[in-house]
């Protein structure tokens, strides 16, 4: 891996946020790609504080060549610090989807897993009440053998009082949801229809299906024009959307017999004139972000890889425990 | 990299080789590898002091280790995030020799978490509050296995740490309410209110002097230049411009105005810090940790009042300057950043932002939390007062060397606070 020296030090390529699985370090950011695998960049901006552990991530060698003068590093390292960098890009991009076939993930056993993670590297974290904070978050035991009893002896060592286990009342996020990609279910005359995919950064983790499109319809009924959306919902959903489609605002307040979000809005007759560039569906959720995007010509190759990375995290025996027992719990 | 010692299996004072002899290459060698190299060969013993990984805990090095068996202050050589390789086996030798009292500590620390939850105590963390009591048991007493009074000890420590001393919030109530001190409170107030400004000269110090070294090599000598020729105070003198304390974060109104005396605080949802009563002031120092280090509720409340009507309201120069220090170094923040410490806090703030790209955390603020997250700089100076204030009740001092954690921290500590805020109106929402 290069090494680039000036403001700071630089180690290897930064990821792109979405694929970058971030750890906070005193004196340096470490990020692995996701998608890249390998050793992680880092961004070493107090060499003194990042001595201290830098070693844990890269090895004794490559940390000290990255913190002397060396221009190209071979790490060799243990990692410190994978696991909850890990948990932390699966809280944040997971992209749960029933059209994808990636299920979601348990908040539960996630946060829990997450605790434990941050204890383990809580020394050589940005943040020394890190493991607290990560024990308030966990709202339940995870009633999982082995990290149940690993969690209780942390809040015990940490003074966290945590809420009993409760049973799973989460509601099935059912993986064959077919009806995705069903013609939307409007009345009127549908004179004209499309979809766009829903840009990720607009929307919090697990609000809409992360893989399927959204579908709109501009109908005619009783002489008036509307524009009708639906998307497919994520296993988070409750949180208002608003699609936007030819400058128009349509509150997806409506949910269908799919469970989908739908919303419907007048538009004027003209919008079946727009040249097919301006008629563009963005959905996004007020308050978290405001349309449009960035344009990113990576974006959907970027995501279609990590829909198939997730996808291959379930069940496998090297991924986090939380990844592994996506949808099985 | 040669990596001296202490990995090689024995201890090195059985090995009677001299450390230079071993390791050629003079490269410095990363502190924690070494703790954690020396660490691993006290075995089991020491688990319940570190974690699942079979490393120390962070607060095991920060309470134990450093404080009470390296001792950097004494040894500056085990200071920082690298150690001189000839220094290295007297690095793990002190771990070594302090293996059975660190064993002890261990036992102890088991026989207090015992102790605390058949007593129902949840307050605090354990850690923080017992670590080092442990220490002093193990240090006194040997393994608690050992001694049959280890169950009193036990009990006797946590009567000492929860029921500690010192003024509390209902006392504080009491006195401030009692009818019989109500005019000499308020004669106080009147007068604190209407000394005169305190008369500074000219300037013979800079701060940015301070700042520019202040992470890298502090200057203490600078520090207490700054002091003896009040440059925190001189900094206060555009306070009471109309807008100046609400443009720095310590105010809502245009003018600061004298504080009531109150009678009641909640800990959510002070006021900003100069709209505080009395009683709001003190409320969060007397419902912390460490208030047996306060004043008497008396002595408290008159000092703070007379604490109002001061140069950032605050009354010691050392606060005060901290202050001004902070202003300069968080300047960069919202505008250009010049100067080392600057450059430093705007490159934290800057990282912040990728942090929250990739958290995947509102890129646009919900109307709810705007104020909270907006401002930092604000935040900020706001934090930083608390901090201050909060060090002058407990008549606690940062040596200079200690100044850059305390603007960098405080800087942290607002980021942090911030992504709570960010992520709990996003769970809100999601509620409602």
């Amino acid at each position: 891996m290069r090494v680039v020296r000036g403001n700071g030090i630089e180690v290897g390529d930064w990821p792109h946020p979405e694929r970058a699985a971030l750890l906070e370090g005193r004196g340096a950011l470490v990020a692995w790609d996701v998608l890249g695998g390998g050793a992680p960049a880092a961004r070493v901006h107090d060499p003194d504080r990042a001595a201290d552990w830098l070693w844990e991530v890269y090895g004794p060698e490559a940390a000290d060549a990255v913190l002397g003068d060396a221009a190209v590093v071979t790490p060799t390292g243990p990692g410190a610090g994978r696991t909850l960098a890990q948990l932390d890009w699966a809280r944040a991009w997971w992209p749960a989807s029933a059209v994808a076939g990636v299920p979601a993930l348990d908040p539960v056993l996630l946060s829990a897993e997450r605790a434990v993670a941050t204890c383990e590297v809580e020394h050589l974290l940005d943040d020394e009440d890190a493991t607290a904070r990560a024990l308030a978050e966990v709202p339940a035991d995870p009633a999982v053998p082995g990290l149940s009893e690993r969690l209780a002896d942390l809040a015990e060592d940490f003074g966290v009082e945590l809420p009993p286990a409760v049973l799973p009342a989460r509601a099935e996020f059912a993986l064959a949801a077919g009806s995705a990609t069903a013609a939307t279910a409007a009345t009127g005359t549908t004179v004209h229809s499309g979809a766009s995919p829903v840009d990720w950064a607009l929307v919090p983790a697990g609000a809409v299906d992360a893989a399927a499109d959204a579908r709109w319809a501009v109908v005619r009924q009783g002489g008036a024009t509307f524009v009708d959306v639906v998307v497919a919902a994520g296993p988070r959903p409750d949180v208002p959307l608003v699609a936007r489609f030819a400058d128009v605002d349509v509150e997806l307040g409506d949910v269908d017999d799919f469970g989908r979000r739908t919303g419907r809005a007048p538009v004027p007759p003209t919008v079946l004139l727009l040249p097919p560039a301006r008629r563009v569906l963005t959905v996004h959720a007020p308050d978290f972000a405001s349309p449009p995007g960035e344009p990113d010509p990576d974006a959907p190759a970027r995501r279609a890889a990590l829909v198939a990375y997730a996808r291959s995290r379930v069940g496998d025996p090297a991924a986090t425990l939380t990844e592994r027992l996506a949808g099985r719990r | 990299m040669r990596v001296p010692t202490c990995a090689d299996g024995e201890p090195a004072r059985l090995r009677g080789v001299s450390t230079e002899a071993r390791a050629p290459v003079a490269k410095a060698v990363p502190r924690g590898l070494l703790i954690d190299r020396a660490w691993s060969r006290l075995g089991d013993a020491v688990a319940p002091l570190g974690n699942g990984a079979g490393r120390p805990l962070a607060r095991t090095v920060k309470l134990i280790l450093d404080p009470l068996v390296l001792r950097p202050v004494l040894h500056p050589e085990f200071a920082g995030g690298a150690v001189r390789p000839e220094h290295a086996d007297a690095l793990c030798d002190r771990i070594t020799a302090a293996g059975p009292v660190l064993a002890a500590t261990a036992a102890w620390f088991q026989v207090l978490k015992k102790a605390r939850r058949r007593a129902g105590i949840t307050d605090g963390n354990p850690q923080d509050l017992y670590f080092q009591r442990c220490y002093e048991l193990a240090t006194a007493h040997g393994d608690p296995r050992l001694d049959p009074k280890a169950a009193d000890r036990a009990a006797a420590v946590l009567a000492e740490v929860h029921d500690q001393g010192g003024p509390t919030a209902a006392g504080l109530r009491a006195f401030v309410t009692d009818p019989a001190n109500a005019a000499e409170l308020a004669d106080l107030l009147a007068a604190a209110w209407s000394a005169p400004a305190e008369p500074v000269g000219p300037p013979a110090t800079d701060p940015a002097a301070f700042l520019d070294t202040c992470a890298t090599a502090p200057d203490q000598r600078r520090f207490d230049a700054l002091v003896a020729d009040r440059a925190g105070t001189r900094g206060a003198a555009g306070l009471a411009a109309p807008g100046a304390a609400r443009a720095h974060g310590l105010s809502d109104r245009d003018v600061p105005r004298r504080p009531e005396l109150g009678d009641t605080a909640a800990k959510q949802h002070l006021p900003k810090p100069f709209d505080r009563s009395v009683v709001e002031r003190l409320f969060g120092p007397l419902t912390n940790a460490h208030r047996d280090a306060l004043d008497d509720v008396p002595a408290l409340v008159r000092r703070e009042i007379t604490r109002t009507g001061r140069p950032w309201q605050l009354a010691e120069e050392e606060g005060r300057v901290v202050l001004v220090l902070g202003r300069e170094a968080s300047a960069g923040l919202v505008g250009p950043a010049t100067g080392d410490a600057a450059t430093r806090l705007r490159a934290r703030w800057e990282r912040e932002a990728y942090v929250r790209r990739a958290a995947r955390m509102p890129s646009a603020v919900p109307a709810r939390a705007r104020a909270d997250v907006l401002g930092v700089r604000e935040a900020y100076l706001r934090r930083l007062w608390v901090r201050a204030h909060g060090l002058e009740l407990r008549r606690e001092t940062v040596p200079a060397a200690g100044l850059w954690d305390v603007l960098d921290g405080v800087l942290r500590s607002v980021i942090l606070d911030q992504r709570d805020r960010l992520r709990s109106a996003l769970e809100r929402r999601a509620a409602g």
